[in-house]
């Protein structure tokens, strides 16, 4: 017997005890996916819903072909459980495996690649056969829980699994009951109903608005709050918290109603949204919360800057909002140090209106602020051919004169420096 | 002579010591060698090279002739014997000389090479590079990266060969050194496997860094503009050799799966600078299109690709790239990302995908940006290719994502045809529903009635331009004919009974309007037209019209005729659809009411 057919019968006979012996986990009872454990798990515990799980597998077809295998890409596979990255089967099986446990799952098509197949490897209606286990640093993942914005800001652990997929937009109304804890004390508890990316109306944190995108409904949560998505270097006096302080909130989201799509609106609901909008983000901008303001216009933006077949009056009101947008935008993104973006906003508000006297003196500050002092002074010079009145303006002139002459004097001395050393080395 | 002054130079070196070469033997050395060169005396050269006693002033002062021994190899015939000198020479050199010295004078000679002679250039220089490359000890990644960047943007300014002539011909023999720099690379690639091999806690991070940059910036050029498709007899296709190369390069290096799922987001690069992370990430989507489409379509590495995932989860990852392909205008990127989309779409049982998909925005933005393609790019096949996948997409959907999608076509798209298109979409379905009998709220009742709202009228009333509207006009009354005929009023299960009057005010009504004042306006056209018949022959043209810079020639008056009559017939079309489903509306009340008494 040749080693291909010794492992056809060994999968014949792993499969057909499978069959026989399996237990089936699905939700319907339907026996489309069978688990025997091989050797159970070392703990008790089972992944959570979200959490990183890390996986080594051998995935052969009905016949004992191999199809797949961890092994060969030497690591072990990553993914997100419960989230329908991995074919159903996946999902329902990895569920119930413990950390440590080595399990055969034998997987009916309807839970795998149907009768689309997957080219080239899976042909049409194929049942599989797995021999799974998980290995790896589950236990650090488990505690670590998903990191929602991948910079380590908000670290969430669903405590129970919403319903469906659908999340909340920007300007969706929610309904939630929210605990707040700092340092073990809890400082906030309450049922409130609010629009996301307006929480700050109610004393709750961007973070929180920000993680409602990421919920579901229903869903009942647990979100590790960074400071810069707390209540920031600001604090909150009115609940005793200081400074960077880190957050942790419970939350569950009751129920929700989504804000309407751009493409749901018509041109009319948009301009009159609109100004709305420019109203409640110079509120906020007023108020130094720079983070809620870049919410309420950036709304604008994507409600108008891609629209099309406007008539002329729609288009002059739209573009006059437009450029209101950009124009505020650049001055949050200043505040926040985001320089960058700064310029580009006034690029954008420029292309509106070249000779822009705001649009010119902000793009100026952000570039002066980035070291482009050249690029500054030619803006700041601009301001001053269209308003020949602006001070302002005049004195940041001299600034980035200022500025370029000390950056040439500091080059000229680290050169100076660098060239003493090296005659100093070449003489030895 | 020549030859004597070199002689002169040599034998005045010959007795120094290293440390004692002044600027001034560099120099003198140089004018001999290059003169030595450019009169002809090549061989003389190799020998003086060759000889065992000037080893330490070629070691040293070597480097100095590359640029004219370039020039020189270009100037003599292919089967010139003094070619073959030179390159004994160049060969001699690399084995010579200082590494580090040499190095810096390939790259020079590779920086400055242009047009037509970049990728001779190029594939001259390879091996002395790589050669003087192994032998560096310090820096190593470092130039090894600046080589490969350098040689990469000296060639990204060339046109990619695209059809199969041009491929065949390789003018500029871009093919040819594009593999010839992969196998540059190979040596540095086994070197990181080795390293990672070896243990793996030390990583040769800074090497594979420049390789995985090298395989990002070829994937964007020039595989991105590269015809990559299967072409017969041409055995081997070099551009499709030179992609099984670069992944090839990113599964030894232990990239490539990173790079297709994890969009390198947790391993954010380390530029201070927000603004260059935004750069790169920017350069890189184009990078990461091409490699999915490699994978997907071409099935380049596919091997090495986990088969656990959903395909739903597929199509989500591909979307963001499929959306970067098809905002560009070049047949070579459109028809990779429609390649893409449709392979992602054929993973995929019909009525799959849940609804809820439509909450990621590029499943909203990329049925728009699609819809562009097919009524804005100017190639035809694409286009065609493009109504075939928004159908394709349309199919995955549950009875909710479909719903969702025709509402936001139907907003979103701006254009007759299509909105005709996705009117006769959403007759297929309440068809289905109405067969099915199963539950099937969303093309029955009241949420088609909200959808009915949007088609079944005039988008500007009366003065809606007919004929510019007719494809959707007629797909509109075809609709409504479908459903008196089908439900019936005692039935009313579409509930367009219920809004009969509403569509006889907003559509029926304002559509006979319509009709009769284009009919009228069209025909008194045709009159005028005709009793100044006479008179056309005079240069009256009204305005010119010019496709891309070529000027059109202006109608004669019997082509003008000719459109006006067919807009009338256009008009006579719509008229009698419009009267048969009046008259069905009309019995079908009539034989209610009969049944009823």
């Amino acid at each position: 017997m040749t080693t291909d057919e010794a492992t056809k019968s060994e999968g014949e006979v792993q499969a057909a005890a499978l069959a026989e012996r399996g237990e089936d986990i699905t939700p319907a009872r339907d026996r489309g996916v069978l688990k025997i454990i091989k050797r159970p798990g070392s703990e008790d515990e089972t992944p959570m819903i979200g959490d990183k799980v890390y996986v080594h597998y051998k995935g052969k077809l009905a016949n004992g072909k191999k199809f797949d295998s961890s092994r060969d890409r030497n690591e072990p596979f990553v993914f997100s459980l419960g989230k329908g990255q991995v074919i159903k089967a996946w999902d329902i099986g990895v569920a119930t495996m413990k950390k440590g446990e080595i399990c055969y799952l034998l997987c009916k098509p309807e839970y795998a690649y149907g009768s689309a197949g997957s080219a080239p490897k899976i042909p049409s209606n194929a049942t599989l056969f797995f021999e799974a286990s998980r290995a790896g640093a589950v236990e650090l993942l488990d505690f670590k829980g998903e990191d929602l914005f991948e910079d380590g800001g908000i670290i969430r652990r669903i405590k129970r699994k919403g319903e469906g997929y659908s999340n909340p937009n920007e300007g969706a109304t929610v309904e939630i009951h929210l605990e707040g804890f700092c340092g073990g004390t809890r400082f906030d508890c309450k049922d409130v109903k609010f629009v996301v990316g307006e929480g700050e109306d109610h004393d709750i944190p961007i973070g929180i608005d920000k993680a409602l995108e990421k919920m579901q409904r229903g869903e009942h949560c647990i979100l590790y709050l960074g400071p810069r998505y707390g209540f920031g270097e600001a604090g909150k006096p009115k609940y005793g918290i200081q400074a960077n302080a880190e957050l942790v909130y419970e939350v569950t989201l009751k129920s929700f109603e989504k804000a309407k799509e751009s493409w749901e609106m018509d041109t009319k609901e948009k301009l009159e949204q609109a100004a709305i909008v420019k109203e409640k983000g110079t509120m906020y901008f007023k108020e130094g919360k720079y983070l809620q303001a870049v919410i309420q216009y950036g709304k604008i933006v994507s409600w108008l800057e891609m629209e099309y077949g406007l008539s002329e009056k729609e288009s002059k009101a739209s573009d006059s909002f437009l450029l209101a947008a950009f124009l505020n935008l650049a001055m949050c993104y200043l505040k926040l140090r985001e320089y960058a973006k700064a310029v580009e906003c006034c690029d954008k508000a420029l292309g509106l209106d070249q000779d822009n006297e705001k649009g010119l003196y902000r793009r100026g500050e952000a570039r002066l602020l980035m070291n482009e002092f050249e690029l500054a002074k030619c803006d700041f010079q601009r301001v001053l051919e269209v308003n020949p009145q602006n001070k302002a303006a005049k004195s940041q002139i001299s600034v980035c004169q200022k500025k370029t002459k000390e950056h040439n004097e500091r080059d000229r001395r680290i050169y100076a420096n660098m060239f003493t050393k090296f005659a100093e080395r070449d003489a030895k | 002579m020549a030859v004597d002054e070199l002689q002169a130079i040599i034998q005045r070196c010959q007795v120094l010591e290293e440390a004692d070469f002044k600027g001034e033997d560099f120099n003198l050395f140089q004018v001999a060698g290059q003169k030595c060169l450019e009169d002809g005396y090549a061989s003389q050269l190799l020998e003086v090279i060759q000889n065992e006693k000037n080893k330490v002033i070629i070691k040293n002062m070597g480097w100095n002739l590359i640029s004219p021994l370039v020039r020189c190899i270009f100037m003599y015939k292919q089967e010139d014997d003094k070619r073959e000198h030179c390159l004994k020479i160049l060969d001699q050199l690399a084995q010579l000389c200082n590494p580090k010295e040499l190095f810096l004078g390939l790259l020079e000679q590779i920086e400055q090479t242009s047009g037509e002679q970049v990728c001779q250039t190029v594939m001259l220089l390879l091996q002395p590079l790589q050669t003087v490359l192994l032998k560096l000890q310090n820096k190593k990644a470092y130039s090894v990266g600046l080589s490969l960047a350098m040689i990469m943007n000296q060639l990204t300014p060339l046109p990619v060969p695209y059809t199969k002539q041009q491929i065949q011909e390789d003018k500029l023999g871009l093919c040819q050194c594009c593999n010839a720099v992969v196998d540059f690379a190979k040596p540095f690639v086994s070197e990181v496997v080795k390293n990672m091999e070896k243990s793996s806690e030390y990583n040769d991070m800074e090497l594979k860094e420049e390789l995985l940059k090298f395989c990002m910036k070829s994937l964007k050029y020039p595989l991105l503009t590269a015809q990559l498709e299967q072409l017969e007899g041409i055995e081997e296709h070099p551009f499709r050799r030179f992609a099984t190369e670069i992944i090839d390069i990113l599964w030894n290096i232990r990239e490539l799966i990173p790079l297709v799922f994890l969009h390198r987001k947790g391993k954010s690069p380390h530029w201070e600078n927000q603004e260059f992370a935004d750069i790169e990430q920017k350069n890189s989507a184009e990078s990461l299109a091409c490699l999915s489409y490699l994978m997907f379509v071409q099935r380049f590495g596919i091997d090495c690709f986990p088969m656990v995932f959903s395909p739903s989860y597929l199509l989500q990852c591909n979307m963001t790239h499929i959306e970067v392909l098809l905002i560009r205008t070049e047949e070579s990127m459109l028809s990779k990302g429609l390649d893409l989309f449709e392979s992602c779409l054929l993973r995929m049982e019909n009525n799959s995908l849940l609804h809820q998909y439509l909450e990621f925005r590029g499943f909203i933005n990329v049925p728009q940006v699609l819809v562009k393609v097919m009524t804005l790019c100017p190639i035809e096949h694409l286009r065609k290719k493009s109504l075939n996948i928004l159908q394709l997409f349309i199919d995955k959907f549950d009875a909710e994502g479909k719903y969702t999608l025709f509402r936001c076509l139907l907003k979103t798209s701006n254009h007759a045809g299509v909105e005709g298109y996705v009117i006769k979409n959403i007759k297929d379905q309440i068809h289905l529903s109405l067969m099915k009998a199963c539950d099937n709220t969303w093309f029955t009742g009241q949420h088609l009635i909200s959808l009915l709202d949007l088609v079944l009228l005039l988008p500007e009333g009366a003065e809606t331009d007919l004929l510019q509207n007719s494809d959707r006009i007629m797909a509109s009354l075809n609709l409504l004919r479908y459903l008196i005929i089908k439900d019936c009023e005692s039935d009313n299960q579409t509930g367009v009974w219920t809004i009969l009057p509403k569509i006889e005010q907003n559509f029926l009504k304002p559509l006979h309007v319509g009709l009769n004042m284009s009919k009228a306006h069209y025909e008194a056209e045709i009159k005028n037209k005709k009793e100044n018949r006479r008179e056309a022959h005079s240069s009256n043209t009204v305005c010119s019209l010019t496709v891309s810079g070529e000027k059109m020639p202006a109608m004669t008056t019997e082509m003008q005729l000719q459109v006006l009559h067919s807009a009338l017939f256009t008009f006579d079309l719509i008229e009698s659809v419009l009267s048969r489903v009046e008259e069905l509306i009309e019995v079908k009340i009539k034989g209610g009411m009969d049944e009823n008494s």
